[in-house]
């Protein structure tokens, strides 16, 4: 190329490198001289803002411990938790039966016709009578349905009702004296003395055996206490701290027929199944070094600690759901269709088209220019949105060190996607409308639903491929691969969740990236979105830029 | 001039707008000087203009801006600066800022921008307000804004859409005399109006349109010409009309007279040069007192009517 040559190129070059900063400039100005714009920043500024005072409070709180496996309970309230009467084989539901609370055994009773109407004993009764007694037992306690009398509540039979068992009879669990000191009773109770039924009426009675004293183990004991058992290598893993698997020197009661009672839920130890019984098996990626999967017999380290990893896997949900819902999705919708959809619209509704058309400007090269003013505020926006995220939850979140310097480039790759995602969103809007002036705020609406829901699709169904025709899952996905390259163990965290039941939603919100090409290499992820997000704005601006400069302008 | 094709060139070029016609089989060609295109609304003026800024693409014919097409390319543009008809300005910009920008989407570097746009206001005469937002600029203000906008990056050809519609007196003044001076520098002007008048006063060179058609092209003096050698009228306001008519009568080219209303004499001629040459002496030597001479078929409607009918 000769000097004039050169010469020339530059000036060509530098010419369009002013006209475009000029466009840039003009349409960031316009824009911050727009309501909407400083609405819709200031809505997603107190969408982070509360976004992040639910992080604080839930740092504040702190984790506490979870009982994962639901054994720390005592649905009976009989004061021995679920776990305790497992091993003892009694029931959580009947409050009669508890470790070492003894069976009744059935004696005798007297029914409504019999000619004896007169026992004495010191028995365990239960029905009508009149107590005459030496002894009763005022600590027996049962079951909420077994009608245990209140001997608290004794009323004076002298009522105005009529004679006792006669007019009336005593409610259900009470009883009341009379004059001579005798009890009516209506219930269950055990007592020394001589009993007398009424006429028509019934008592039965028996005797409780095998009693022993068990101390109640407290609630705690049951949680946390089956933590997770791994060396950090693959295969066959995993310990049953709580015997809730194992079930050595279980006390298991059979009925007549030789089956456990109905309260038992029948147990299966190897349900992985690798010929092992009560084991987990971990899975390792060769390659990478990473864990893949984790396959757990049920019942094994079922209740990990929850300080060791709920509180990392809840910190990655709460980023990877931020990044997700509120800048891919939210965000990266909400901004475009107040921003972008007037972007040249606007201008010709205005009347101050001309003053940029009459310029050497293509057409095409101006909606590129003002389609990149829009993502130059946009951007700025995003982050900094981003990175004062970054910044607070790193600080306060889990982990030993002052700030978790693995998040940023989490962070910083959320504020990418949500940039290319509003760079697809935007040029589409701007195209529809230029495309419909009138009602293309509408179509825009319509999309709106459309990414949504193929977003939310995506989160469910990552591998969808009705999802891959939106710009939302491929957002999605680009988040997912940039966690992935950011934090390889998040596979690991994501399976625990899964395995061990941790409820912190990370196996919801974050699943290894499907457009890899069968590489799973993360990075693969990374490019495959981007290119076909950024292929997506390119061709929305080349459709717009096709109509707008064959569109006669009045 | 620095360009040997003619600034502005338009070859049986048609425009329709579905069965509506906006401009019928124009040929044209217009290079350096003032051009004032003339027509009443609706004539085709705002059409022509905007197929030469390329907004419409012709339905016919061709139309070409220093030997381009405007339609293909924007290229001419550059050389090109344009005042629309139409009001809105960025109000929330201060004019300096403005000017600054328009000339950077020319390519100029930020300093060359602010340095034309000093330049070009300091020429429209906005020097002193130049950091005052254009939304509280007057109507005069705003409009030589408008022209500075079109100023400045020098260019070689000037389209101006009505200019003086709406303004008053005093600005249209300020605004004629830029545009004389414009053509003065040897720049190609073209400035529409309806107003015979306001052409009148900045240049010589009309383009006439009528229904989108080309009705007349050349010197507005050798039309008026024309004009003048038809019957018209001129009003005189005066105390005592039928005194003033019977000094008038007498004289060669005034055939007629009438007293439409109490103080307004008519009187009637077939060569309006001749009659306003003879008429000064003639009232000064009768002695009556006229407060107003006016002339109301010296007006397009009539120019038109006369060009269209005879």
């Amino acid at each position: 190329m000769d000097v004039q040559g050169r010469e020339l190129s530059e000036t060509v070059w530098t010419r369009m490198d002013r006209k475009a900063g000029a466009v840039v400039e003009l349409t960031i100005r316009q824009l911050r001289h727009k309501i909407s714009t400083w609405v819709v920043l200031s809505l997603g500024t107190v969408l982070m803002i509360m976004l992040l005072a639910f992080y604080v409070d839930a740092v504040r709180e702190g984790f506490e411990p979870v009982d994962n496996d639901g054994d720390s309970v005592d649905a009976d309230r009989d004061g021995y938790p679920l776990g305790q009467e497992r091993k003892y084989g009694t029931s959580d539901w009947d409050g009669e039966q508890f470790p070492g609370s003894g069976t009744y055994i059935y004696e005798g009773e007297i029914d409504w016709n019999d000619q004896n109407r007169e026992i004495s004993g010191n028995k365990t009764w239960e029905g009508m009578s009149f107590l005459d007694s030496t002894w009763i037992d005022f600590d027996y306690k049962g079951g909420q349905w077994d009608y245990i009398i209140d001997w608290d509540d004794v009323t004076d039979c002298q009522d105005t009702r009529g004679e006792v068992f006669v007019d009336w009879i005593p409610d259900y669990s009470t009883a009341c004296q009379l004059e001579n000191g005798t009890y009516a009773t209506n219930g269950k109770f055990t007592a020394d003395g001589n009993l007398t039924v009424p006429i028509d009426y019934f008592l039965s009675w028996g005797y409780i055996t095998g009693i022993f004293d068990v101390p109640k183990d407290p609630k705690e004991m049951y949680i946390d206490e089956d933590d997770i058992d791994w060396d950090g290598s693959g295969g066959s893993q995993g310990f049953d701290d709580d015997g809730d698997c194992l079930r050595i020197d279980w006390y298991t009661q059979i009925d007549g027929n030789g089956n456990m009672m109905w309260w038992q839920e029948p147990h299966y130890p190897d349900s992985n199944p690798n010929g092992i019984p009560c084991d987990v098996v971990w899975v390792i990626d060769p390659e990478t070094g990473e864990v893949i999967s984790i396959n757990a017999d049920s019942s094994v380290d079922e209740d990990p600690v929850d300080e060791n990893y709920v509180g990392e896997a809840g910190h990655r949900t709460f980023v990877i759901a931020t990044g997700k819902i509120a800048f891919v999705l939210l965000l990266g919708l909400f901004l475009p269709l107040f921003l972008s959809l007037g972007l040249v619209r606007d201008e010709t509704e205005r009347g101050t088209l001309h003053y940029l058309l009459s310029k050497p400007i293509h057409r095409g090269e101006f909606i590129f220019y003002r389609v990149l003013g829009y993502l130059a505020v946009v951007s700025v926006f995003v982050l900094i949105l981003s990175l004062v995220m970054a910044l607070i939850t790193s600080v306060i979140g889990p982990g030993d060190s002052f700030v978790r310097l693995g998040d940023f480039p989490v962070w910083l790759g959320i504020a990418f996607t949500t940039i290319l995602v509003l760079a697809a969103y935007g040029s589409l809007f701007n195209t529809i409308g230029l495309l419909l002036p009138k009602y293309g705020v509408y179509l825009c609406i319509i999309i709106g639903v459309w990414e949504f829901a193929m977003g939310f699709t995506t989160l469910i169904s990552p591998s969808s491929s009705v999802a891959s025709l939106s710009v939302s899952h491929w957002g999605l996905q680009l988040i997912d691969s940039v966690v992935l390259a950011s934090w390889p163990d998040t596979i690991q965290f994501s399976q625990m969740s899964y395995a061990f039941g941790l409820e912190t939603g990370l196996e919801w919100i974050w699943s290894p990236p499907v457009h890899t090409l069968d590489t799973n290499n993360p990075y693969l992820g990374i490019i495959t979105s981007t290119i076909v997000l950024l292929g997506t704005s390119a061709a929305m601006i080349g459709i717009g830029s096709a109509v707008f400069s064959k569109r006669e302008i009045m | 001039m620095t360009s040997e094709l003619p600034a502005v060139m338009l070859e049986s070029v048609s425009k329709w707008y579905g069965e509506v016609i906006g401009i019928n089989d124009v040929s044209l060609a217009i290079d350096g000087g003032v051009t004032g295109v003339l027509g009443p609304n609706g004539a085709g003026k705002s059409t022509l203009f905007k197929l030469l800024l390329g907004r419409l693409r012709p339905s016919q014919g061709s139309v070409r801006l220093f030997g381009t097409d405007p339609w293909e390319s924007t290229s001419p543009f550059r050389r090109v600066g344009y005042v629309s008809e139409t009001e809105p300005l960025y109000e929330w910009m201060t004019a300096l800022d403005f000017l600054t920008t328009m000339a950077r989407l020319h390519g100029m570097t930020r300093d060359e921008a602010k340095e034309r746009a000093e330049h070009v206001l300091d020429f429209v005469g906005l020097t002193d307000v130049r950091h005052k937002e254009v939304g509280k600029y007057s109507k005069g203000m705003r409009q030589r804004v408008k022209i500075a906008h079109a100023l400045v990056h020098d260019p070689d050809l000037i389209i101006l859409d009505e200019p003086l519609h709406g303004c008053d007196p005093l600005a249209r003044t300020s605004i004629m005399s830029v545009i004389r001076e414009l053509g003065n520098r040897g720049k190609t002007v073209i400035v529409s109006s309806h107003i015979l008048e306001e052409i009148e006063r900045i240049t010589e060179q009309i383009v006439i349109l009528h229904n989108g058609r080309l009705l007349a092209l050349g010197n507005l003096h050798a039309i008026r010409g024309l004009l003048d050698k038809h019957p018209h009228r001129i009003m005189l306001e005066t105390e005592s009309p039928r005194e003033l008519a019977k000094e008038l009568i007498s004289e060669d080219p005034i055939y007629g007279v009438r007293f439409p209303e109490e103080g307004c004499l008519e009187i009637q001629t077939g060569d309006l040069s001749e009659a306003h040459a003879i008429l000064p002496n003639a009232i000064v030597k009768s002695g009556i007192k006229v407060t107003s001479v006016e002339n109301p078929d010296d007006n397009l409607d009539s120019l038109l009517g006369y060009l269209v009918g005879g």
